[in-house]
């Protein structure tokens, strides 16, 4: 297994969720997950840490979450734990220096996480209590 | 043979302890030549010791009933919310953007639209009421559930409404250190009569007193506990009860446009056999909205009664910080519950004694219900345009923060036709273009609002009857 990126763990489980990351980039993308009914096949990537975007894939079901900013402390990661879906949160590549920064984040480090996780299939690592872990 | 405790979290109530950290950060606000502070327990206890007066002590009935606040106690509140702002949404305020509904936008428009609108309908309620009156507003907390008088509801009075609007406005250079003085007075006075009133220890936040937000009444706790169910992890009780919390917090969420005023926590009860119980209110359908229309058939609250097992759990700390959410070391509590009990409150005014439990295995209905309205409020709002997102946004913290308070006073409807309690401000409208130019959302309100470094003292010079007398 190889690492690829970590992040903020949103809490602490056994849980190991695998499955193809799936980067949802709008609101039309979740309801288009929802309908194919492959939501369990995917873990989902979305950029922000908020509660709302994926509020339906949240409430039926998805297997693991991927966002590229928040924290624990945020919504996403805060709803996260009460449906037990294992959360990375302000992911980084491990190959790479880039960092979210609030407010001066580029396109150009979402756009590179996405490319380097988008199709891949892996695996979430939770059971440390701060780092969240994605393998390959 | 004496069992080995597993938990520690008691040790959190002793006089001298510090707390846990629960983020790496350091806040320095005003305080520019002096050490940073953290956050939790030690934060506290810094920020209160760099206070000048007495003000975030325990004070009085008496203290509570003044008119007024001094300049010194004004901005004492000011730089100890800055640093309670910090401590429970530095982090949150790293989620950017939501890719659904503009929260950033609404929230800086809405803290603007307090701060200006505010001062008329507190000032009415307090006229209505009276001092006390308004104080016995905050204390019918202590014996309800399904309230929205609540933790949440009252920070955001002061918090948001006084120290978020007019750290939003000074941002935006709209306004001077020294306006508004007078309406931030009035602002600042409800705000503690109501939290006072609320935790009628002395304190006016949860983060003076270690994260404890313990305001309910013994025999309504002993009513809740009498009905708990007890279950195993893993069990299909323990699953049925735990699907139906996620879910109806994640609508509760949704409802109140991605904010934290459909959640209300109070808490932590200790029970006599070593159980936490936190009291958490779910407001799942707020009939003031008219995007709520999607929530028909589901009551205003979910009430529930949550028993987690700090052994089970080997609790550190457990915070139920000021906007009313529970936070854990080690944060995953969910395993941990081993009972619990679900109320319901049909509506914001529904007698107390007409509140009922539902059993836990006859929740799966009500979770359906609450999937079924999630997926159609997601789907209506994905059709709704950038103004519209912002409009609703901004009545969720505008009209929601202060609607309780209006409704208790029996207000609500005066103030709609009154006093266009409903109406933006034109200067707020206005802002709606600014906020947009120099990504003033994206950068200055969480450099400035949430990390706590825009919150400008009055200064020396300030006169306590200033207004803002002349746009210029």
């Amino acid at each position: 297994m190889t690492v690829v990126a970590e992040g903020y763990n949103a809490f602490e489980t056994d849980l190991e969720p695998s499955g193809a990351i799936l980067y949802l980039p709008d609101p039309q993308s979740v309801v288009k997950l929802i309908q194919s009914k492959k939501l369990k096949e995917h873990i989902l990537l979305v950029r922000g840490g908020t509660t709302t975007f994926l509020a339906p894939a949240l409430s039926m079901g998805a297997i693991g979450v991927i966002t590229m900013s928040g924290a624990p402390e945020s919504h996403l990661g805060i709803l996260s734990r009460e449906f037990q879906i294992p959360c990375i949160m302000t992911v980084h590549l491990t190959g790479s220096e880039s960092r979210y920064e609030v407010g001066n984040a580029s396109q150009e480090h979402f756009d590179e996480i996405i490319k380097e996780l988008n199709g891949k299939q892996v695996t979430l690592k939770c059971s440390d209590s701060a780092v969240g872990k994605i393998d390959v | 043979m004496e069992q080995v405790s597993r938990s520690s979290y008691k040790k959190r109530y002793e006089e001298e302890d510090e707390g846990l950290r629960f983020q790496p950060n350091l806040f320095t606000g005003n305080f520019v030549d002096l050490p940073p502070v953290p956050d939790g327990i030690a934060g506290d206890r810094q920020m209160r010791a760099r206070m000048k007066t007495g003000v975030l002590e325990r004070v009085s009935h008496e203290d509570v009933l003044k008119p007024e606040f001094t300049i010194d106690e004004l901005n004492d509140l000011n730089n100890y919310f800055a640093w309670n702002v910090w401590d429970v949404l530095v982090m949150r305020a790293t989620e950017g953007v939501s890719g659904m509904i503009p929260r950033q936008e609404y929230e800086i428009l809405s803290f603007m639209q307090q701060f200006y609108r505010y001062p008329e309908f507190m000032r009415l309620i307090t006229d209505h009421v009276g001092a006390q009156g308004v104080i016995d507003i905050g204390a019918s907390a202590r014996k309800e559930i399904g309230t929205k008088i609540n933790c949440v509801h009252d920070w955001c009075l002061g918090a948001v409404a006084f120290g978020m609007g007019r750290c939003g406005l000074l941002a935006l250079e709209a306004i001077g250190p020294d306006d508004y003085v007078e309406e931030s007075n009035t602002i600042l006075k409800f705000a503690q009569r109501v939290l006072w009133g609320k935790r009628q220890d002395g304190y006016i936040l949860n983060s003076q007193d270690r994260y404890r937000c313990q305001i309910h009444d013994q025999d309504l706790i002993d009513r809740l506990v009498s009905q708990c169910e007890s279950f195993e992890h893993g069990s299909d009780t323990f699953k049925q009860f735990t699907s139906f919390n996620a879910a109806a917090e994640l609508l509760a969420f949704f409802d109140h446009y991605d904010c934290r005023l459909g959640l209300g926590d109070t808490g932590p009860y200790e029970q006599k056999d070593g159980k936490i119980l936190i009291i958490r209110d779910l407001f799942v359908n707020e009939d003031v909205y008219h995007w709520s229309d999607v929530c028909e058939g589901l009551p205003h609250c979910f009430t529930l009664a949550i028993l987690i097992d700090p052994e089970q759990l080997a609790l550190e700390e457990i915070r139920v910080n000021d906007i009313s959410t529970t936070f854990t070391i080690p944060k995953n509590y969910i395993p941990a519950i081993c009972g619990a009990a679900v109320f319901v409150r049909e509506a914001w005014d529904t007698p107390m004694g007409e509140v009922y439990n539902v059993p836990i295995k006859d929740l799966e209905p009500h979770v359906e219900r609450i999937k079924d309205a999630t997926f159609k409020l997601y789907k209506k709002t994905l059709k709704m345009s950038r103004r519209e997102l912002c409009l609703n946004g901004t009545y969720s913290y505008y009209i929601g923060m202060l609607l309780p308070h209006l409704r208790k006073a029996g207000l609500y409807d005066y103030a709609n036709e009154k006093l266009n309690l409903w109406e933006i401000d034109q200067r707020v409208s206005n802002y709606y273009y600014e906020i947009g130019k120099r990504n003033f959302v994206q950068s200055v309100v969480p450099q400035k609002i949430f990390s706590g470094q825009g919150y400008l003292p009055f200064s020396k010079d300030a006169d306590i009857r200033r207004s803002k007398y002349a746009w210029l």
